[in-house]
């Protein structure tokens, strides 16, 4: 069927058609509760870890008994102009702010609280991607000035990529000549897609970018995704590995994955790296390197794909999608194995290792069957 | 005349069936679309809103002039929260084209990007821009209220930091400027026949406090009744922020459900070991 | 001519697709077919006060409403009619006059009126304005839409069909906007009309009472719906419907094609369905806007460019006139062929194809 056409999804409208009066009483109760375990400490001993049913229409309806089950259920989120806490001794991290009149913490975005040590922060359910120094990244370059690039990483301002950041041909130590900023362009040009690596941040929160080492540059032989949202809400979360080489079935040879921390992802037919061609030659030093970074560093020429790299990289850029439409965590591990069970899937349906498509009913079922497993 | 003065003494029952002091029927979304920074959906009664947020991002080219409110030359110290409104053609009952550079769209933009930016912290993103694209599906009353509510949930789920809910609400009274009746009772939550033949006025609160954001008053009113107009709003206020939040707790308490958000640190257990 | 947003991609970006989409069969990169549509959600009845509402959205966020409003409006009288009119004239005579009332029927064009609003973008914006034309063009274009509004011959219905694009434009918006324009149509609901010849209308208050505009189809009259409009772009040899902004940035050829479907003999599915070509329009693909690729050899960036720049430069338009190297992106220049427009035009009006399965979906939607 060419053409799917789906009902939307019913909404429960959460005003009761009952009298919103009698509403009020409850929510006055939470706040209350609220309060109280906030600043004190005590009132409800409750296991945060356990697994405590979160049915918060069934609480607001018999308010009086399972008072223990609302007040788990809104030790969890905190709203903004929410009081989290008034104990001096805490300090207060991102998402928090110090009301002026109480001197206690006050969350600033709907989210979850986070505590590393005296440290209390609140994690927002979904937010722009704020950088980080050494966060891996997938940026394009949207302006090229005088002796810099503007990178966009989806974050709230374009980043900063220096050309003195990048590694230049003709050595890593060589001094950057007027020449090379005349010539800024044919190194990286408006639209290019790079990794990059965060260096430093500016006062303001701007990222500055730096690919000083062989595994950065410039991106080609694949594909870009963008999965919007970062950390909560189904986005890529930072992990051990961002950057790895995996199998393709089919026999489609190897594919590598880049899951920039901002959410921009990498999918791309396997290329030797310098680096691995350097381990290949014994005795490689300095000057094989410079010669390395000669002839990949800035092409913009893709490398023979053949038709089945290009059928199992959609497969995989329709596996990441797959998870971001249905609200799963964007990491090596889920990567690998979404695509383990999309192959499966083809191997089963009429169509064999040719159907590839994952958006839809088909999304779904994988998502179901990895969060299955 | 809406209130139909003497049956509304005798049974003090409005047009719609409320009472003095009664919201109309409110459902709100957030969420509702996923490419979207933020984006939320509001009824107030037949009022319907549609609000897309997306940044802090960076701000698209400077149009002439247009920008020099928003301070300095290079983006100002603070996050500009730009405002735009499209007013449908089927919103009202009699269909009417309203242009973008109608002088009553303009200055509703001018008061959201006012009242929003009273609450967010827009100092912690310089050089950037947040824009909140609103879309007014059906009028029937308290426009501005229910455009202040929407953006503010918006922007609560695009996960921009804030003071607090920005909650509007409108409040007006039983009797009309020129019948002076000393009997007059403040309303809460006019719709259009009301709007359009009592005094009126909307107000917005940061939060549950007092304090007022928005007091926006078109229309002419003694002033004896004003406080009482008021009073009526501010607590109509209060109940329209308890709505918004419970709508965004539970918004994330599905989420974390559903696993998408890792659970928190539980509020009790701030005791360091 | 219309020209759609300029998309960001690399060269590299640029040549995978194409290549990728230049294969048999073509593989896109969210691995549809290439008569597969993303899919979407619709719900129609959105906005009681209005005659007729939709909303589509699709699953990367794109979001579109329309609402359909009617009014009353008088007929301008033309200076051939006569002026004067007798009520109840025409309830003179048997069956024959009423074939006769029934043909004499002309619509206006100006009876139907379409705005389209896109965020971000002013009213008179060349773009937006292009949009409204193309699409009120393709619903007037067979006189039949007009006929449907007229009351009496003083008065007619006026049409007011406000389109709203909720979301920025993410890909070309105009497939989306007809299909939720033909979705707000078919949901459409005239009120019942009491007065009877040329006398001033009256209408039957009663909501549930109101036709449709469309109206369903029963067993013995023929149907007519209103019309779609389809983005189909062609990359080398392959055909492809409903696409992405990034396979908008590689096509050769990008139309819109405008295509109506009426019964001429009831039935269900595809067959009886009679598909007649409304418009062709072809649109700019924003391939032509996007700068080049430079080949490895040429890339001053090796140092290819020392010491002769002048020969680098002669080596350049040398090889730029030469085929394409493979690997290379190279934006496409001249005009299309004929027999590929041809080819899409016939995949368009193929039938059982693509157009009408997307005309029998709509039908099933569900008319709140």
């Amino acid at each position: 069927m060419p053409i799917t056409i789906l009902a939307p999804r019913p909404s429960r409208p959460i005003n009761p058609p009952s009298d919103p009066r009698a509403a009020m009483p409850d929510s006055d109760s939470d706040s209350d509760s609220d309060s109280d375990s906030g600043g004190g400490g005590g009132g409800v001993g409750l296991d945060p870890t356990g697994d405590i049913p979160m049915f918060a229409a069934a609480a607001r309806r018999s308010k009086h008994a399972l008072l223990d089950t609302t007040t788990a259920s809104h030790s969890d989120i905190v709203t903004p102009g929410e009081v989290i806490t008034d104990d001096p001794q805490w300090m207060r991290g991102h998402g928090t702010f110090v009301s002026a009149a109480t001197a206690a913490i006050v969350s600033s975005v709907a989210g979850t609280v986070a505590r590393t040590n005296k440290l209390l922060s609140v994690r927002p359910l979904r937010a722009r991607y704020t950088p980080e120094v050494g966060d891996l990244v997938v940026g394009r370059i949207v302006e090229v000035q005088a002796k810099r690039w503007r990178v966009d990483v989806g974050g709230t301002q374009l980043a900063a990529l220096p050309l003195s950041a990048i590694n230049l041909p003709g050595g890593i130590l060589r001094k950057r000549t007027e020449t090379d900023e005349l010539q800024i362009r044919t190194f990286f040009a408006e639209g290019d897609l790079l990794i990059a690596e965060v260096q430093q941040l500016f006062g303001d929160g701007g990222a500055v970018l730096h690919t000083r080492s062989l595994k950065y540059g410039k991106l080609r032989n694949g594909v870009f995704v963008a999965v919007s949202g970062m950390g909560g809400g189904g986005g890529v979360v930072r992990s051990r590995r961002q950057v790895w080489t995996m199998d393709a079935a089919n026999g489609a040879g190897q594919m590598d994955v880049v899951l920039g921390v901002n959410g921009y992802v990498w999918i791309s037919k396997h290329v030797e790296t310098p680096e691995g061609l350097v381990a290949e030659n014994k005795g490689a030093g300095i000057t094989n390197m410079e010669e390395s970074v000669s002839t990949m560093m800035y092409s913009s020429q893709n490398d023979r794909i053949g038709v089945e790299t290009m059928r199992e990289i959609a497969r995989l850029r329709g596996v990441v999608t797959a998870l971001v439409e249905n609200g799963l965590r964007v990491d090596e591990d889920m990567v690998v194995r979404g695509y383990h069970e999309a192959v499966e899937m083809a191997m089963m349906s009429a169509e064999g290792a040719d159907d590839i498509y994952l958006g839809g009913e088909r999304g779904r079922q994988l998502a179901a069957a990895l969060t299955g497993v | 005349m809406p209130l139909d003065t003497s049956a509304y003494n005798l049974a003090l029952l409005r047009v719609d069936g409320r009472r003095w002091n009664e919201l109309r029927r409110v459902h709100a979304q957030i969420r509702t679309q996923a490419a979207a920074d933020g984006s939320s959906y509001l009824e107030m009664g037949h009022t319907k809103v549609m609000c897309v947020v997306t940044g802090p991002s960076e701000p698209g080219p400077r149009r002439g002039g247009a920008g020099a409110g928003g301070g300095g030359g290079s983006g100002g110290k603070d996050a500009e929260v730009a405002v735009s409104i499209v007013i449908a053609g089927f919103s009202s009952v009699d269909r009417k084209r309203h242009g973008k550079g109608d002088k009553r769209t303009l200055e509703l933009q001018s008061t959201v990007s006012n009242a929003l930016s009273a609450s967010l912290h827009t100092h912690l993103f310089p050089h950037s821009q947040i824009n909140i694209s609103l879309h007014v599906l059906s009028q029937d009353g308290s426009l501005l209220a229910a455009l202040i509510n929407a953006a503010t949930l918006a922007c609560v789920d695009a996960g921009i930091p804030m003071t607090d809910y920005v909650a509007a609400c409108t409040a007006g009274s039983t009797s009309t400027y020129a019948a002076n009746d000393e009997a007059a009772d403040p309303l809460l939550d006019l719709n259009h026949q009301e709007e359009q033949e009592l005094p009126g006025l909307t107000v917005a609160t940061l939060g549950n406090s007092d304090r007022v954001a928005v007091l926006v008053c078109e229309s002419r009113v003694q002033v004896g009744r004003l406080e009482g107009m008021l009073a009526v709003g501010v607590d109509g206020c209060k109940q329209m922020r308890e709505i918004l939040d419970r709508v965004v707790r539970e918004k994330g308490q599905r989420m974390i459900q559903e696993g998408t958000v890792e659970r928190g640190v539980g509020l009790n257990d701030m005791d360091v070991d | 001519m219309a020209s759609t947003q300029h998309v960001l991609l690399s060269p590299a970006e640029l040549a995978y697709l194409h290549a990728s989409l230049s294969l048999t069969p073509p593989i896109r990169p969210d691995g549809r077919t290439r008569t597969q549509f993303r899919p979407l959600v619709a719900e129609t009845g959105i906005l009681p006060g209005a005659n007729g509402s939709a909303r589509i959205c699709f699953a990367d966020g794109t979001e579109a409403i329309v609402g359909v409003k009617a009014e009353v409006e008088r007929t301008q009288s033309r200076h051939d009619d006569e002026t004067v009119y007798v009520e109840g004239a025409a309830n003179n005579g048997g069956d024959g006059d009423a074939e006769t009332k029934e043909d004499s029927r002309t619509g206006d064009s100006s009876w139907a009126e379409m705005t389209v609003e896109i965020p971000g973008l002013r009213d008179d914006d060349s773009g937006t304005a292009f949009l409204a034309a193309m699409l009120s063009e393709a619903l007037l274009a067979d006189g039949e839409f007009a006929r449907r509004l007229w009351i009496n011959r003083r008065f007619h219905w006026k049409l007011y069909l406000d389109i709203i694009l909720i979301s920025p434009p993410l890909s070309y918006p105009l497939p989306l906007l007809s299909l939720t324009t033909h979705l707000a149509l078919l949901s459409t609901r005239l009120p019942r009309l009491q007065s009877e010849g040329d006398e001033d209308p009256f209408f039957d208050d009663d909501w549930a009472a109101a036709p449709h505009l469309f109206p369903r189809p029963t067993t013995t009259t023929p149907t007519h719906r209103p019309p779609i409009t389809l983005l189909v772009m062609a990359v080398g040899d392959s055909i492809i419907f409903d696409p992405s902004k990034e396979e908008l940035a590689v096509a050769d050829v990008a139309l819109a094609v405008s295509v109506s479907g009426d019964r001429s003999e009831p039935g269900e599915g595809g067959a009886g369905r009679k598909l007649r070509l409304l418009s062709i329009r072809t649109i700019d693909p924003p391939s032509r806007l996007t700068p080049p690729g430079v080949a490895n050899a040429a890339n001053s960036a090796y140092g290819a460019g020392n010491g002769a720049p002048q020969k680098m430069a002669e080596a350049r338009t040398a090889e730029a006139e030469a085929a394409a190297e493979e690997g290379v992106w190279r934006a496409p220049r001249g005009g299309a062929k004929r027999a590929v427009l041809g080819a899409l035009v016939q995949k368009v009006l193929e039938a059982g194809g693509v157009v009408d399965e997307v005309l029998d979906a709509l039908e099933g939607v569900d008319l709140g």
